[in-house]
């Protein structure tokens, strides 16, 4: 990981197509803003990573599908 | 093309529906071309139908519609999330969310907050997160679907 030094209003480039910058600091909250073309999504990692690890609960489940067929029809 | 699945054995598949997600699934991103299964007994009005990943026969999630146990579901998806499904209209996409199935199945969820988008007209897929504050990773449905037998 690169770490960078900041202060709030300068930016980072990645690449010639996204840019961080730091909005504004209060405390310890850090506003950021983010531009990136319309195909990269964007999102807080806690979240991506709650999502990731429910992908791979839906994925590892043991039952039949006979059986969870049979959990809907009832 | 042949097919080797996960819950229905190796199949014919037309690769006509074949869906590719540009970005894959969240955590799953190499992989990028998947088919929606389902047994064909059940017909095409079946509540369950299985995303199989044809890279990767060890990759299926069990996936429904989300407004058979939360009716009034309407996710709030910002445009960006959607770019590379092509044009959509209400009548071309298909909104899915996953079903995880814990040993205890009265511990049976949805993903209501990253659900599955499929442009049936592109054949083109993405996994989204809805911006609704209240949509959880993690919906119970046990009682739902329980209650709407009686």
């Amino acid at each position: 990981m690169l770490a960078l030094s900041r202060k709030t209003n300068e930016s980072i480039m990645i690449g010639s197509d996204i840019e961080i910058s730091i909005l504004e600091i209060r405390g310890d909250q850090v506003k950021i803003g983010i531009k990136a073309p319309k195909n990269v999504p964007v999102f807080r990692k806690e979240i991506f990573l709650q999502i990731e690890e429910e992908n791979k609960n839906a994925i590892a489940q043991e039952q039949t599908p006979e059986t969870i067929k049979e959990l809907f029809k009832l | 093309m042949k097919v080797k699945t996960r819950y229905f054995g190796e199949i014919e598949l037309d690769d006509s529906k074949v869906i590719t997600f540009e970005n894959g699934l969240f955590g799953f991103e190499e992989y990028k071309k998947y088919a929606l299964l389902y047994d064909s007994e059940d017909g095409e009005s079946t509540s369950i139908k299985w995303l199989q990943c044809v890279e990767e026969e060890g990759i299926a999630l069990p996936v429904m519609m989300p407004t058979l146990v939360k009716p009034d579901y309407d996710p709030i998806v910002e445009d960006d999330w959607l770019q590379d499904i092509g044009d959509w209209n209400e009548n071309n996409i298909s909104v899915l969310v996953t079903l995880t199935v814990p040993s205890d199945l009265k511990a049976m969820t949805t993903n209501m907050k990253a659900p599955i988008i499929i442009n049936t007209d592109s054949m083109k897929g993405a996994q989204v997160v809805a911006e609704n504050p209240d949509y959880e990773i993690k919906f119970h449905i046990y009682d739902i679907i329980k209650k709407e037998e009686n």
